[in-house]
């Protein structure tokens, strides 16, 4: 190794350790007092928020899983497992939603995988919708009906067509409740879904008028 | 009861239970509960029978409007066997949350050693007015029974207390009733003037039930005597007890004496039974508590984001609290307005999980909203803020 190559890595120890030092001490100085008897399981979920931190995962959703566990009085062990478990959840999300999803993203991903969506469908709801833009609505929305019942395909399926013809956030976002108004009416969760959704897409413009009013020379 | 006939209500047994099954997957939230078990009836002057109990309990998740039916059946060998359907509903008044209205149908058909063959359809009606942790109602009935071709009709009237005491619930009813069924009620002792054709009754009925944890112990004491030419006194007492052992599943048992019950044409016995009760429902629903009518609603705000309204119908409870997502899940004191319990948050787009805690139980979801595992054993509803 000669000089220069030395000190170039030298130069980026110091540059990553001046990015991520603060964020872990952040993290630890931030965290809150958690009130878990066992002093080894409450610095075990310490070290879980400063190892979230130095991965660049939000440690907001670990400290809120961790109060909840708190709240809900559960075993110092459990809230240890539930932590660990979210920020695996939260790395995979991560990177499914690559290349630079946002906190919300990252946590509306890494509760769809808890709900049973197939990691996949992270990738092409991230594909289906315009670079730059979030995708934590659709995702949340895409969690609340598979947990109220609904296919995760069908879901996601409905929600692409949607997002595809330009539905705004709070029209995708009003789904839920309008199905869940409809299966307390009797349909079941995937019809009231097919229902609702055609109602929004009745809404939007055909693919045909986006096409024409599309800026020419451009793709639609 | 033939050997075809014993087949053909295993038959509908198995269809009904398999219909309420598919019902449970088609409806998130409706709870269904399958009871299976051992029974040891003596009835007076009859020699014990070993019989077998199948009970369903099907409550679909109306946000308003409280509803219930179940159906029960008994067999045993030597022609004691009965089947029971009962439906009920619970209105609350738009006047006002004190005010509730039960009505309900019952339809039974049996086949008894003691009084015969046949069936019986009862109903009845209770205005229900509720306070914070007591309450009280009044209410009718009447019951017809036809039993080997004997047609009889039946009517009672009562009113009942309630006050609630934390885990202790009591509860003192009187109930005067008035009853042709003779084969059933002389068959329980009861006597009269040769000369008259109905009998008079009045109860007095006190309940004691303790709900702490997973264990759930009731008792009641039953005072019965005849009025006018109507000859009887009677005392019973009953225990029951359940034991939650996991999510869905709960061990039940009872034993003491059932006074004759001439409204809905069932004889008075020594009862001892042993049940499994398990809940079939989508989602592990608890089989002890009482089904948490708890309901919540998004109001949009103009300047984006919307007003989250969770409301609880929990008259007789002492504190009831929510957390959320919103609170960093510490828990806030809903408050009480008459027999409801609200809280009201202003939050901004997005998705928050949310769970209510009634009585320092179980943490769970208002009923309305999708619902989650909470990585802690139990549950907590999804709602999307647009």
């Amino acid at each position: 190794m000669n000089m220069s190559r030395a000190k170039q890595l030298l130069a980026a120890l110091v540059l990553t350790s001046a990015t991520v030092a603060p964020s872990v001490l952040r993290a630890q100085q931030g965290a809150p007092v958690l009130d878990i008897a066992d002093v080894r399981t409450r610095e075990a979920v310490q070290r879980e928020f400063a190892r979230a931190a130095s991965r660049g995962l939000p440690v907001r959703a670990l400290i809120a899983k961790a109060q909840e566990g708190v709240t809900k009085q559960a075993a110092g062990e459990r809230i240890r497992a539930a932590v660990s478990s979210l920020a695996r959840r939260l790395e995979q999300a991560r990177d499914l939603l690559s290349p630079s999803p946002s906190d919300a993203e990252m946590i509306a991903g890494a509760d769809a995988l808890a709900v049973g969506v197939p990691a996949t469908m992270l990738r092409q709801i991230r594909a289906a919708y315009p670079a730059g833009a979030s995708v934590a609505m659709p995702l949340d929305v895409l969690t609340e009906l598979v947990a109220r019942g609904v296919p995760a395909s069908n879901a996601l399926s409905q929600l692409t067509q949607l997002m595809r013809r330009g539905a705004t956030p709070t029209q995708i976002a009003g789904l839920g409740a309008s199905v869940q108004s409809d299966v307390s009416a009797g349909l079941t969760p995937d019809a009231a879904l097919e229902v609702r959704a055609r109602g929004v897409m009745s809404l939007l413009p055909s693919p045909a008028a986006i096409s024409a009013l599309a800026p020419r020379g451009t793709r639609p | 009861m033939t050997a075809r006939r014993r087949f053909a209500a295993f038959g509908a047994a198995v269809a009904l239970a398999t219909l309420v099954a598919s019902a449970a997957r088609a409806q998130q939230a409706t709870d269904v509960r399958v009871e299976m078990g051992y029974a040891n009836i003596t009835q007076s002057g009859f020699s014990q029978a070993d019989a077998a109990l199948i009970s369903l309990l099907w409550r679909p998740a109306w946000e308003r409007w409280g509803f219930v039916t179940s159906a029960n059946f008994t067999y045993a060998q030597d022609s004691l066997a009965a089947a029971q359907g009962v439906a009920a509903v619970d209105i609350p008044w738009k006047l006002s949350d004190r005010l509730r209205t039960e009505a309900g149908i019952a339809g039974a058909s049996f086949s008894l050693r003691s009084t015969g063959r046949g069936g019986n359809v009862s109903t009845f009606v209770r205005q229900h007015g509720l306070a914070s942790n007591y309450g009280a109602w009044v209410g009718g009935a009447s019951g017809a029974t036809d039993r080997d071709g004997v047609s009889s009709r039946s009517y009672a009237v009562d009113i009942g207390l309630w006050q609630r005491w934390g885990p202790l619930y009591l509860s003192a009813i009187g109930t005067r009733h008035r009853s042709t069924d003779w084969p059933l009620l002389v068959a329980s002792g009861v006597m009269r003037d040769p000369d008259e054709n109905v009998f008079d009754l009045r109860d007095g009925q006190l309940t004691a039930q303790l709900r702490y944890g997973p264990h759930d112990i009731a008792f009641t004491y039953t005072s019965r005597t005849g009025v006018a030419e109507t000859e009887a006194a009677f005392e019973a007492v009953y225990w029951s007890g359940t034991l939650q052992i996991a999510d869905r599943v709960a061990l039940v048992g009872s034993y003491g004496r059932q006074l004759a019950d001439p409204l809905r044409g069932l004889p008075q016995a020594e009862v001892l039974t042993a049940s499994v009760r398990v809940s079939l429902g989508p989602k592990p629903l608890p089989v002890l508590e009482r089904s948490l009518i708890a309901r919540a609603s998004v109001e949009p705000l103009a300047l984006g984001g919307g007003m989250l309204e969770v409301r609880v119908f929990a008259a007789d409870a002492l504190e009831i609290v929510i957390a959320g997502d919103f609170s960093e899940w510490k828990p806030i004191r809903m408050e009480r307005e008459g027999t409801m319990w609200v809280s009201r948050t202003r939050l901004a787009p997005g998705k928050y999980r949310v769970a209510v805690q009634v009585n320092g139980g179980e943490w769970r979801a208002p009923r309305n909203l999708a619902r989650v595992r909470d990585d802690f054993g139990g549950e907590a509803g999804l709602v999307v803020i647009p």
